[in-house]
């Protein structure tokens, strides 16, 4: 029975099959063409990958030594005076006084001085200077002190310039080092004021855009407004207008508000509003034509306006989804905060953006962490709130 | 009258004819039952009678006045005259049993008062009574949906109950639940039919129809079929009803 069956459908599969085959033929053609072109068109060179710049060995580098924090610089100054040439009082005694000496204390340019310090900061560095009358100055050495805070550097009498050569010269000694606790650097500063910014900018757009699409949701929501001609005309612009909101990205809006409100947070703030409204419209009317329709006409049937119906019969119905889609709009905002300064919309983005243009991979990198942190923690606490709540 | 129904039609947007020109009328005090085949049109008629569904033609008069011309607030208002309880109990599970028997009272409410949730001392006392009444005045703050499906029917002839209707309509109320508590339903439905408020309804088994019904209606492919005491309804009747395979009026 079976075998009959398939010799008469054999010939007919056979004339199938030849025409499936070309097909096929020109089917991958057309894939192997159109990739093709994406290849070229995106200008794909993978030996760029294998041979990395040195822009890229810095900036890894700088990666995992992000500039975040930074101590106190404290310094210490001396300073003695040598006089050219020796006088009455000043009999090549040496000038000893507090911190450091000088010995002797006058005679010409080219003798022999030894500058010394005592009782200093132990294992300082610091440099010695001479300095002319006039103020000329030049460095003569870099020292460091002793485990005792002391140090001792023999030189000559340096060359000054013509005119600076008599009078009162004198070694000036600077030590510098960092002292006291741990502080934030100036980067880090600066990343935190930009990140609380960013965190805002996302709660202000989620919280507006909630506040928003709540309403805009039933409005968009056949079920709700489908019992009127009027409704169902409003229904059909709702959507409408949430398909075009929707199908606009939020870094294009965000220039959009750049032009309309100038570069700062505020045009960020609107961009990721429009678009988590137009998100969230959409998600939440979706909750809203999914519930069960038993509990609306009770309470329509006991005479309750259409308001009334919204709040006792819906809104407890659709409370679960609206939760948990806010709390995914929340993690997209967050992270989408984070990207809207690169176009000027304020947040860490701004920051991050320019110092990848001036090359400055420390503060970059310290910027880049910051986005890691704080949306891994965000991400964290809306899984928390999810299991939470819903 | 309470109610008078003249030449009720309904052809659904499908074009589903499923009810075709039926007429009768509902004094206080009766209790009627509407029987007929899944399909024959009980649900339609039951909800063309407060507008849930939009009846194509036809008037529906309560207490003389016209619900079919009614809108808006003028039809909430008339709404409120007739309650409703449902196969499927139509309670808002996630809300408490107390705020679900407080709904029934929103039509007496204003909007905004009602959306913040603000009830009068007279509307709470109201449903802590009605909620006795039904037996379920320790569940009033628990969840609608922990309830077994006996007592959510009962929470919804409490909801019904506040709006302290002229009139009842039961949609096969006793249709989900287990045979054995179908009586203690329909005793809650008669004892407020002896307190004076008129019922009707639906039901898919004749034998509970003869023993509660002081009047049956039977609907036949959206026709009314039989329009009588309880007692006229012999086999002959039932199988016009139900149709020639039906076996027997005893189930
Ligand atoms: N919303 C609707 N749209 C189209 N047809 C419907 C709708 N509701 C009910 N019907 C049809 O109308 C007829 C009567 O239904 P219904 O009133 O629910 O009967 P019953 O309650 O007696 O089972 C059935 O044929 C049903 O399929
Ligand atoms: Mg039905």
């Amino acid at each position: 029975m079976s075998e009959e069956k398939k010799q008469t459908i054999k010939p007919v599969r056979e004339n199938r099959t030849s025409l499936q085959l070309i097909i096929n033929v020109v089917l991958i053609a057309l894939v192997v063409l159109t990739y093709t072109y994406g290849w070229n068109v995106t200008q794909i060179d993978l030996s760029k990958l294998a041979a990395p710049s040195d822009g890229l060995k810095g900036l890894v580098g700088d990666l995992f030594h992000p500039d975040i924090v930074a101590r106190d610089r404290q310094s210490y100054r001396a300073y003695r005076t040598y006089l050219i040439p020796c006088d009455a009082e000043h009999q090549r005694a040496g000038a000893v006084g507090e911190g450091i000496s000088i010995m002797p204390d006058c005679g010409n340019i080219g003798d022999i001085v030894t500058i010394a310090g005592e009782g200093l900061r132990p294992n300082t560095s610091g440099t010695i200077a001479w300095r002319t009358q006039q103020g000329g100055t030049k460095i003569l050495a870099q020292i460091e002190t002793d485990d005792n805070g002391a140090f001792s550097f023999t030189t000559r009498v340096p060359e000054a310039p013509p005119g600076q050569t008599v009078g009162q010269h004198g070694s000036e000694v600077i030590l510098r080092w960092e002292e006291g606790t741990l502080r934030m650097s100036e980067t880090a500063k600066q990343v935190l004021a930009k990140m609380v910014e960013t965190i805002f900018l996302a709660l202000m757009a989620t919280t507006m855009g909630v506040f928003l699409a709540v309403p805009i949701s039933f409005l968009a929501a056949r079920n709700v407004m489908a019992t009127t001609r009027l409704g169902l005309t409003i229904y059909f612009l709702v959507r409408l207008f949430l398909n075009i909101l929707r199908s606009v990205e939020t870094l294009i809006w965000a220039l959009i508000f750049i032009v309309w409100v100038g570069i700062g947070p505020f045009a960020g703030v609107l961009a990721l509003t429009l678009h988590s409204v137009a998100a969230l419209g959409k998600l939440y009317s979706e909750a809203v034509e999914s519930i069960n329709p038993g509990p609306v006409e009770a309470v329509q049937a006991t005479g309750a306006s259409r308001v009334q119906t919204v709040i006792y019969a819906i809104l407890p119905q659709v409370m679960p989804p609206f939760l948990a889609f806010t709390i995914y709009r929340w993690d997209i905002n967050v992270r989408m905060s984070t990207v809207i300064g690169l176009v000027g919309g304020g947040g860490i983005g701004f920051l991050l953006i320019q110092w990848i243009n001036l090359i400055q991979y420390r503060q970059a990198a310290t910027a880049v962490w910051a986005i890691v942190v704080v949306v891994a923690t965000m991400d964290y606490f809306s899984a928390w709130i999810r299991k939470k709540v819903v | 009258m309470l109610l008078e129904i003249k030449n009720l039609t309904k052809t659904y947007d499908d074009g589903t004819q499923a009810l075709k020109n039926v007429s009768f009328t509902l004094s206080e005090g009766e209790f009627v039952v509407l029987l007929g085949l899944s399909g024959s049109g009980k649900s339609t008629l039951l909800r063309c009678i407060n507008r849930l569904v939009e009846p194509t033609s036809g008037t529906v008069l309560l207490n003389g006045q016209d619900v079919t011309a009614a809108n808006g607030a003028e039809l909430r208002r008339m709404r409120r005259d007739i309650g409703m309880v449902f196969q499927h109990f139509n309670l808002t599970r996630r809300s408490s049993v107390l705020r679900n028997t407080l709904s029934g009272r929103l039509g007496y409410n204003s909007t905004l008062r009602s959306a913040l949730g603000i009830w009068s001392q007279a509307d709470q006392q109201r449903a802590f009574q009605n909620l006795s009444r039904v037996g379920l005045l320790n569940k009033a703050y628990s969840r609608a949906d922990e309830l077994s499906g006996g007592q959510q029917q009962r929470v919804g002839i409490a909801r019904a109950l506040m709006q302290e209707p002229r009139l009842v309509l039961a949609d096969e109320p006793v249709a989900s639940l287990d045979p054995v508590l179908s009586h203690s339903i329909l005793k809650y439905l008669e004892d407020l039919n002896h307190e004076g408020i008129a019922v009707l309804c639906s039901l898919h088994i004749p034998s509970l129809a003869r023993r509660y019904a002081t009047r049956v209606l039977a609907l036949n492919d959206g026709n009314l079929m039989f329009n009588g005491l309880p007692e006229e309804l012999d086999n002959e009747r039932f199988k016009e009803i139900y149709g020639q395979d039906a076996e027997s009026l005893e189930d």
